[in-house]
């Protein structure tokens, strides 16, 4: 359990952290979003120790990571932005060595090493040079340095940033299953990876948390605002004029104008997006503007921020 | 520490810089012994300060990437993310690049060993200066490991720990000059000749007074001087201090 208490990060005149405070429970997944820049990165650091706070406090399973550095060092691993990796040596070597530092028993070493290995996948390339690894086996090997020690919190930052899609499938089963054994928080400035494994998400903004909540409830919130991106054949004015009475449209808001070819972002309101489809069909055939393509929009995490921004203001 | 120290260690042989400082230490010793040898007297002691002031080139060689590289590559975030400690690892980085001083003198041994199996004498004053270059390797290190913490960049760590060893082997040079200096702006500013010339020699002695290298120079003669042992570790401890310092800045670094 990390409990997070009004932290602050000051650099130079600029708050990078400005009060941040949550809670992450044993066993639980938290997703920490936010855009670039927002400030996860330093957080995360803070939390291992790695910076220190300006001020509030950090505690992990009841250590303070000032006062009691030592003890709750033990209880975190760590996966930063750039995995800290040495080119020079072989994942069996850098292992060994992420061992030592971590006080791991000689005896029980081997066998830890064994599990590790064989759930982060690496098995084939143990006696090969970190340096000569591919970009999703050097991410492996990160979270395979994370998971040394037995640490009961995993702290992921942006673990798959950089990979092709098949590796961040598989980092995100790798994940999953680690989930079942560990608080995991895990952060990311994509909004659908988030969605797939956390249980809570975490959403800053500017240093500050824009949002605390379930996924469940994100999703509520965010499904008051779904949005259809249309590519038809035919003149945009009257098109969006005449969209614009169909029942469910709120909004149509030409994309690309052309004599062949013209785009249209349609914001919906309501549950049934499915009617509104079949109507928008309809219409477009009546008037003879063949339909090209027509396919939702996902929020994007900007939308996200605003929505939740302005939905507090208004509450 | 053992583990920072093994890393450390092995790394010298994973990349040229290991093998590049054994082999200029090889050849410099080599070359040193062999002209002697060659001259049909062989004298150990010279050998060894010969030795010594060729620091100002081997040590940065050895340091440069000692920290710099960590922070280059993104893996001195394990020092502070692991239970290791932070005066752990400079211990650890002091000890490994100390180890290969010990593995490169190895050469000096060998002559050692020549010299004596042709009659060859081995005295007190050369176990003397065996005792200084080794103090005085500590020391340079240390040097050259806070050069290392001050920047991600080995050339310029290699390039401040050059001039910082540099200025120790010339430091009665220079202690000469800024007492010449002193004295004739205290004669300008009318003070008694006499006075100024005082003030200059104070300033002077002051100065020289820093230099390891005459310090130490009596142990070649068998005079071991426990004070000057105390001198060297001494700025050891302090630039040892100072690294530490340096790592640990970084952590509330505000910029």
């Amino acid at each position: 359990m990390i409990e997070i208490n009004n932290l602050v990060k000051r650099y130079g005149d600029k708050k990078a952290v400005n009060g941040i405070s949550f809670t992450v429970n044993d066993d639980e997944v938290l997703g920490f979003l936010g855009p670039n820049g927002a400030g996860k990165s330093t957080t995360m650091n803070i939390i291992t120790g790695y910076l220190s706070s300006t001020s509030g406090t950090v505690k992990v399973n009841g250590h303070d990571i000032l006062e009691e550095p030592e003890l709750a060092k033990k209880e975190i691993g760590y996966l930063p932005e750039n995995p800290p990796l040495y080119t020079d040596m072989t994942v069996n070597e850098y292992l060994d060595f992420i061992c030592d530092l971590k006080g791991v028993d000689k005896h029980k070493r081997r066998k830890q090493l064994e599990k590790i290995i064989s759930m982060v996948k690496i098995s084939e390339v143990t006696d090969r040079l970190i340096g000569n690894l591919s970009k999703g086996y050097k991410q492996r090997v990160g979270i395979a340095q994370a998971l040394v020690g037995n640490p009961s919190i995993l702290i992921l930052d942006e673990p798959t940033v950089g990979l092709d899609p098949s590796q961040i499938i598989e980092i995100r089963k790798l994940i999953k299953s680690l989930s079942k054994s560990h608080s995991i928080i895990i952060s990311s400035h994509i909004l659908s990876e988030i969605q797939e494994i956390a249980d809570r998400v975490v959403i800053i903004n500017n240093g500050k948390i824009a949002a605390v909540d379930t996924l469940t409830d994100l999703s509520k919130r965010l499904s008051g605002q779904s949005k259809l991106l249309m590519s038809f054949r035919g003149p945009v004015k009257e098109c969006s004029t005449k969209i614009r009475t169909l029942p469910g449209i709120t909004s149509a808001v030409p994309r690309i104008v052309d004599s062949k070819y013209s785009q249209l972002e349609l914001g919906i309101a309501g549950e049934n997006s499915n009617e509104i489809r079949e109507s928008i069909f309809f219409m477009m055939a009546n008037s003879g503007w063949p339909i090209l393509e027509l396919r939702s929009l996902d929020p994007s995490l900007e939308e996200v921020f605003l929505n939740i921004t302005s939905g507090k203001k208004r509450a | 520490m053992y583990a920072i120290f093994k890393r450390e260690f092995l790394s010298y042989f994973r990349s040229p810089v290991g093998y590049v400082a054994i082999a200029i230490f090889s050849f410099l010793s080599g070359f040193i012994f062999f002209s002697q040898f060659s001259g049909g007297s062989v004298n150990i002691a010279s050998e060894v300060i010969s030795l010594t002031s060729f620091f100002v080139v081997i040590v940065p060689i050895i340091t440069m990437g000692l920290l710099a590289e960590d922070k280059k590559r993104g893996t001195d975030i394990l020092y502070y993310t692991t239970p290791v400690s932070l005066f752990n690892v400079v211990v650890g980085k002091v000890l490994a690049a100390f180890a290969l001083f010990a593995v490169m003198f190895i050469n000096v041994i060998i002559h050692i060993i020549v010299t004596l199996s042709c009659g060859g004498k081995f005295g007190v004053g050369a176990v003397g200066t065996i005792i200084v270059f080794f103090f005085m390797a500590f020391m340079f290190i240390t040097i050259g490991l806070f050069a290392s913490a001050i920047t991600d960049n080995q050339i310029v760590s290699a390039i401040v720990s050059f001039i910082i060893i540099l200025i120790t082997q010339l430091i009665t040079v220079i202690s000469d000059y800024v007492g010449t200096a002193v004295t004739s702006v205290a004669t300008v500013l009318h003070v008694k000749s006499a006075t100024a010339t005082a003030i200059g020699n104070a300033i002077r002695k002051g100065i020289a007074w820093l230099d390891p290298f005459v310090k130490t120079q009596d142990f070649r003669l068998g005079i071991f001087s426990v004070s000057s042992l105390v001198f060297l570790i001494s700025v050891g401890f302090l630039f040892m201090y100072l690294t530490f310092r340096v790592l640990e800045k970084k952590r509330w670094s505000q910029s």
